[in-house]
């Protein structure tokens, strides 16, 4: 027996061509649905992750125009504002912190690097206090220093493949010509972590011949009041305070005002998409009508013919949503790339997270909003007159 | 508006810095500018990437190791690192190859660049980014021009160990006997790449 089914997908496609343009339609918009569903989730994960890894809640830095130091910083290490390590005592005794830890950012210049030289980033952290703001940090090879003046240094992953450094070799920082040993290369994180080279706190400030910091990092005690401790920090002589949740707020809050907008192009993509899907229903209908009448004619009810027309609808929502989403999966990581292209910070890490609840949900939306669509072509083919269509035969 | 700017500018400040050094494989820093230096009479370039894992895999490296003399630590890569090549051209017309492979170094990575004709010799050299204090000894002129007019024949026979060898290379004049290490590696690098080049581009069924 044939079923309304094999019925409705026959009639489908007697027009393959309408059918098929229709059919892309519903699968672009599904496509662009999904990737910008996912992309809202995997940003906002891929976001928290790296601020997870940063391992503190809370940096605290000289007062002063940041993107001057940044800039000044990359153009030759000189320039940074610099604060006194005695701030990191009278932080520490604030009830709300559990860890606080000193860091040193030093670049020299490198004259050997390139045509016209380059910088050398290093990162001063105290053996005693950052191991323990990041336990996920894993060793490929070696460990952590365990003295702050031992003149050793530890290399994220990609620093050590990119120097081609292995435990016991030496480095040399540029402009002040100081072997390093290193101790200990990291696994890759996937975060800035992998390009960092961590010297101790006390050798860096030595070489760079400074007895002060650039930044604290705090961690909060858990149910602590993190607005009431940033209040304290606010009233701190020339600092800065940095929130991450503030960073994350403000990213998320940048990032959702394009959001918003290109939401609204899928929305009207769904409904260009949807208008075609009536259209074709819509035609198929009319051009139709005596068949239909026919089959009224040999008994058929007006909610036999509703049910054959929607189930119409439903193939080609249903198959189009479904090779969208498939399409979206696949594609996920050119999406990644594309966004990674025009955004100015991205978060490292995957940016299109796609799970089976949201291709189920998005799956679920153009199924519902086709349907909705072919209500009114449907419902024309239940009234179609039989007798009035066979006399215009 | 100011206050969204200051707090992203300190994100990307703490986020973006270590991307200073975080680069992996050997690029030309500023390849608009080197290439033109690098080949003069070039008028442009196209980039194409080569990696021993697209290319054949595991028999392939097996290969490579071999052609370096079984010695590991002279390819010191991952197999899916991806090798950057430079197509130079006048025009539409070919003109040769830049391609640059990282070696170790005895404070560090040295870039090791090789420029190479059509037929594989080398006609300049170029040491992007070498550390120590004998680093300038290494980048002048005087060492490079040693190297023009050898091909992966000339290193053949090179130990990569000792980097001790035959004709030409025998010839090669170390401008910094204080940093041998740094010298070897260069050695090696060179080796590296002429071998790497020769599977990637010159040997018969590589694509040109």
């Amino acid at each position: 027996m044939i079923s309304r089914l094999h019925i409705a997908y026959e009639d489908l496609f007697r027009k393959k061509t309408r059918t098929v343009l229709t059919l892309i339609g519903i699968i672009l918009s599904s496509w662009v649905l999904v990737s910008l569903l996912g992309f809202n989730k995997g940003f906002e994960l891929a976001l928290n992750r790296d601020i997870d890894n940063m391992g503190y809640q809370v940096m605290v830095m000289a007062k002063g125009c940041p993107y001057e130091a940044a800039t000044m910083m990359l153009q030759g290490g000189r320039g940074l504002r610099y604060i006194e390590q005695s701030m990191v005592e009278n932080i520490s005794k604030e009830p709300e912190v559990e860890a606080i830890t000193p860091i040193l950012m030093q670049a020299f210049f490198d004259p050997n690097k390139g045509e016209s030289g380059g910088i050398a980033g290093y990162y001063g952290v105290q053996a005693k206090s950052y191991p323990g703001m990041k336990p996920f940090l894993k060793f490929k090879s070696g460990g952590w220093f365990h003295e702050d003046d031992a003149p050793q240094v530890v290399m994220g992953f990609e620093a050590a493949e990119l120097e081609q450094r292995e435990v016991g070799d030496m480095i040399l920082v540029p402009e002040k010509n100081v072997e390093l040993k290193v101790v200990g290369i990291l696994e890759r994180t996937g975060s800035q972590d992998d390009g960092t080279i961590f010297v101790p706190l006390k050798t860096l400030q030595k070489i760079a011949g400074t007895d002060k910091i650039t930044t604290i990092g705090i961690k909060i005690k858990k149910g602590a009041d993190m607005a009431a401790l940033e209040e304290k920090l606010y009233k701190l002589p020339n600092m800065q305070v940095v929130s991450f949740t503030q960073v994350k707020q403000t990213i998320m809050k940048l990032i959702s005002t394009a959001r918003v907008m290109v939401l609204s192009i899928a929305f009207i993509a769904i409904i260009i998409a949807m208008v075609g899907v009536a259209n074709t229903i819509l035609m198929s209908v009319i051009e139709r009508k005596q068949e239909i009448g026919i089959l009224k004619m040999m008994g058929a009810l007006p909610g036999d013919i509703f049910r054959l027309v929607w189930t119409e609808t439903l193939i080609l929502c249903a198959g189009g949503s479904a090779i969208g989403i498939v399409l979206a999966l696949l594609f996920a990581r050119v999406t990644d790339l594309v966004v990674r292209q025009i955004l100015p910070y991205v978060p490292n890490g995957g940016l299109v997270s796609i799970d089976v609840v949201l291709a189920l949900e998005t799956f679920g939306v153009i199924v519902a909003v086709g349907l909705l669509s072919g209500l009114f072509p449907a419902w024309k083919a239940g009234r179609v007159r039989p007798l009035q269509t066979v006399k215009s035969e | 508006m100011k206050k969204y700017f200051k707090v992203i500018t300190i994100f990307l400040f703490f986020f973006g810095l270590p991307e200073a050094f975080a680069a992996i494989g050997c690029d030309l820093n500023d390849p608009v500018r080197d290439v033109a230096r690098l080949f003069p009479g070039s008028s442009g370039y196209k980039m194409r990437y080569a990696s021993i894992t697209e290319l054949g895999g595991e028999p392939l490296l097996k290969k490579i190791k071999e052609r370096l003399g079984g010695n590991s630590k002279v390819l010191f890569a991952p197999i899916d690192v991806p090798y950057t090549i430079y197509e130079v051209y006048n025009g539409s017309t070919k003109l040769g190859y830049i391609h640059g492979v990282n070696q170790k170094g005895q404070y560090g990575g040295t870039q090791v660049f090789i420029i190479q004709n059509l037929n594989g010799t080398i006609r300049n050299f170029y040491i992007q980014k070498i550390s120590g204090p004998a680093a300038a000894k290494f980048r002048s002129p005087a060492f490079g021009i040693q190297f023009i007019g050898m091909s992966v024949k000339d290193f053949g026979g090179m130990d990569a160990s000792t980097c001790k060898g035959k004709g030409r290379i025998t010839k090669v004049v170390n401008p910094a006997p204080e940093a041998e290490a740094d010298f070897m590696g260069i050695m090696r690098g060179l080796k590296k790449n002429l071998i790497l080049m020769d599977e990637f581009v010159f040997s018969a069924g590589a694509k040109k």
